[in-house]
């Protein structure tokens, strides 16, 4: 039980996807805006995940190594697509906000990773709980990065306006803002691992 | 050879299933989707035609229409219209309605993607608020500063197409 | 960039001397463009340009403390970035918009990466651009030139874009700077005079601001008009931040190539982006991109023009 929880705490800080194994960039830049936006991609992404790394490590042995890489594709782009077809009908709101980046998470690094690295090697209740450390530790770091963005290049956070004269630095809503975001917290982590060490 | 066919029927198998959980899931949402697809239609048709209750959709060619609004008596009330012109940096769109005696009542912006700051003010109610009230000719609407090319577009694009639909509703009861 | 100062590939290990010494003297260069900018716009434009430069001192300054570096700011450069950004904001923004943009051009666009020599742009078109992206209603609000009031009109490249009809400005009201823009731009004769000085100190070599200019000119003399050939070239090197950008920003000695033929290859690009973007881009005014896009591309040019060494192979 132990063992399981440790994989499911791994996901959130030591091997954060997004600090740590830098994956994942490209939805990362593109929809964390704001922090709703980040919510829901990081949910999506985290059923994904969850799906995809259960059914892959069920049927790891069923599936030849040679041809490993196209099967996981199937698996994962059957969770986005039903992932795509629930936020059409039920949060159509969503679905116009994130765009073309949910049917992109088939391509996310951190999905197709994840299988590749962990669930086709280990039990189901591990992936499992990999699979979930992983999605929370994505969820959590997008909603930090949109936190950070929607405030600055907003003046809001979860869409409500918290000063009225605070004048938003729009840049930060901007791709140039999302890319000087994680950079700077990039850094930021680097320079604490280094000084723990 | 023999190698071949097993990854051949392993991956078919896989791909059969998948699409078959699909089928399952667009079965499920399908109508649900129309259904939020048609309410945000409504939604939208109604901020710009308050008065309305009902709304039908009329085609005037191929690729354009425009909605007849009627009230809950079935009055003959007005039409709402798309309109769409090339702004700074995209194509911004425009939803507008319209009395049938050529009154803008309300104008809203459906997407654009100008510059953000600039152009994107065009979305704001202190710009789209002036065509409230006014007739097609829209004399009086006062263009953005520092976003002229963003506003224009708007103003134009609703003129020409309120003038077209004007003539269109004009006899209508 | 004169051969016999020694200015080598950065990282610069410099003798705070003959560095300190040349930004001075560019400083001194840009007085007589900031005197005609707040002498045409007005006392504004002053509090702009001192806000500016203190913050870009005091951010040097708190940086260089908690980062425990060698404390430089009597090198002159940051109070020059400070200088120049001011130069580029319109004489009518808020007081706190030079500020903010103080602060972005010092530390993200110079600290960042390690503080002077390894900046890889120039740091005040990072603060900018930075201001341009954020706040770009307050950067394309100008003050009507002579009016000391808050009457605004477009420059004379905005008023182009938007296909107004330009009231008539003559080629001397444009060298004097009677035209709407950014403080330090407007006034060619005073740059030029700054130019002058710095020409003949030898503290920038000719190649880039001339090739630059003369690119710009020539490309919107071919491409501007209604047809090939008709361009208003002579309305388009004095209308912009060109002069300003080509003799102070594009001449940096450390987000620039080093070899001639680098800063031939440096000059056409330069004009040709600029030209590039006024006619056929979204913004009116296209100096400072084109200057930070050919600053991204210096590295390549370097290495691609770099002196062959004798006998290496």
């Amino acid at each position: 039980m132990k063992k399981l929880f440790q994989e499911f705490i791994k996901g959130i800080i030591r091997e954060n996807p997004t600090f740590v194994l830098v994956l994942g960039l490209c939805p990362t830049l593109a929809v964390s805006v704001s922090v709703a936006n980040g919510l829901g991609m990081g949910i999506a992404a985290t059923f994904v995940l969850l799906g995809s790394s259960v059914i892959i490590s069920l049927v790891k042995k069923f599936i030849p190594d040679q041809i490993r890489i196209p099967c996981y594709i199937v698996v994962i782009a059957t969770f986005v697509t039903i992932a795509e077809l629930c936020m059409k009908a039920y949060s159509p709101v969503l679905d116009r906000a994130l765009g073309i980046y949910v049917p992109l998470i088939v391509v996310n690094c951190i999905v197709l990773g994840r299988a590749e690295a962990f669930a086709c090697k280990n039990s189901v209740a591990a992936s499992f709980f990999d699979g979930l450390g992983m999605g929370v530790g994505f969820t959590l770091a997008l909603m930090f990065i949109s936190l950070i963005r929607e405030f600055i290049g907003a003046g809001k956070i979860f869409g409500h306006t918290l000063i009225n004269a605070f004048e938003p630095v729009a840049v930060f809503g901007m791709p140039s803002g999302a890319l000087l975001v994680i950079g700077l917290l990039l850094g930021f982590f680097n320079y604490l691992k280094r000084r723990k060490a | 050879m023999k190698e071949i066919v097993r990854y051949g029927f392993v991956l078919t198998l896989i791909c059969a299933i998948s699409a078959g959980l699909l089928a399952g899931a667009n079965m499920i949402t399908k109508p649900k989707i129309a259904l939020q697809k048609a309410n945000e239609e409504k939604a939208a048709l109604e901020e710009v035609m308050p008065q309305a209750e009902k709304f039908e959709a009329v085609k005037i060619s191929e690729d354009s229409q425009y909605y007849k609004a009627f009230d809950k008596s079935g009055i003959f009330l007005g039409a709402a219209f798309k309109a769409s012109a090339k702004g700074y940096s995209s194509v911004i769109e425009v939803l507008a309605g319209m009395l049938k005696n050529g009154t803008i009542t309300v104008i809203k912006v459906v997407s654009q993607s100008e510059t953000p700051g600039l152009g994107s003010r065009i979305a704001e109610a202190k710009f789209t608020s002036q065509f409230s009230g006014k007739d097609s000719a829209l004399s009086g609407v006062q263009a953005i500063s520092g976003a002229t090319i963003s506003s224009r577009a708007v103003i134009n694009a609703v003129k020409q197409k309120a003038q077209e639909i004007k003539i269109l509703i004009e006899n209508e009861k | 960039m004169k051969n016999n100062l020694n200015v080598n590939v950065s990282p610069h290990i410099h003798t705070n001397e003959s560095t300190a010494k040349i930004m001075w003297w560019v400083v001194a260069s840009l007085i007589p463009a900031g005197c005609a900018g707040v002498f045409i716009f007005g006392l504004n434009a002053l509090w702009v340009i001192i806000l500016s430069v203190l913050t870009a001192l005091l951010a040097e300054l708190t940086w260089q403390v908690l980062t425990k570096r060698k404390v430089t700011i009597s090198d002159g450069s940051a109070f020059l970035t400070g200088l120049i950004l001011a130069y580029n904001l319109p004489a009518g923004v808020p007081l706190w918009l030079p500020v903010v943009g103080a602060i972005f051009s010092i530390i993200i666009g110079k600290q960042i990466f390690g503080g002077l020599g390894q900046n890889i742009f120039n740091p005040a078109l990072v603060g900018r651009v930075f201001l341009m992206a954020s706040w770009p209603s307050y950067m394309t609000t100008f003050i009507k030139p002579l009016a000391y009031d808050t009457v605004t009109a477009a420059t004379p490249l905005a008023a182009l874009k938007e296909g107004k009809a330009i009231e008539h400005l003559s080629t001397l009201e444009l060298l004097l700077g009677l035209r709407g823009g950014c403080i330090g731009e407007v006034c060619i004769l005073a740059l030029l005079l700054g130019a002058a000085i710095l020409l003949i100190k030898k503290y920038i070599s000719w190649h880039i601001p001339v090739i630059y200019i003369a690119s710009t000119g020539l490309f919107t003399y071919l491409f501007a008009g209604k047809q090939l050939f008709s361009g208003d070239w002579l309305f388009h090197i004095l209308s912009g931040g060109l002069i300003l950008g080509a003799f102070f920003m594009a001449t940096d000695y450390v987000a620039t190539p080093l070899t001639r033929k680098g800063q031939v290859i440096f000059g056409i690009g330069c004009g040709l982006l600029t030209g590039v973007i006024r006619i056929w881009g979204g913004y009116p005014e296209g100096v400072a991109y084109s200057i930070l896009m050919m600053n991204a591309a210096t590295p390549f040019i370097d290495r691609y023009t770099k002196n062959k060494v004798y006998g290496a192979v």
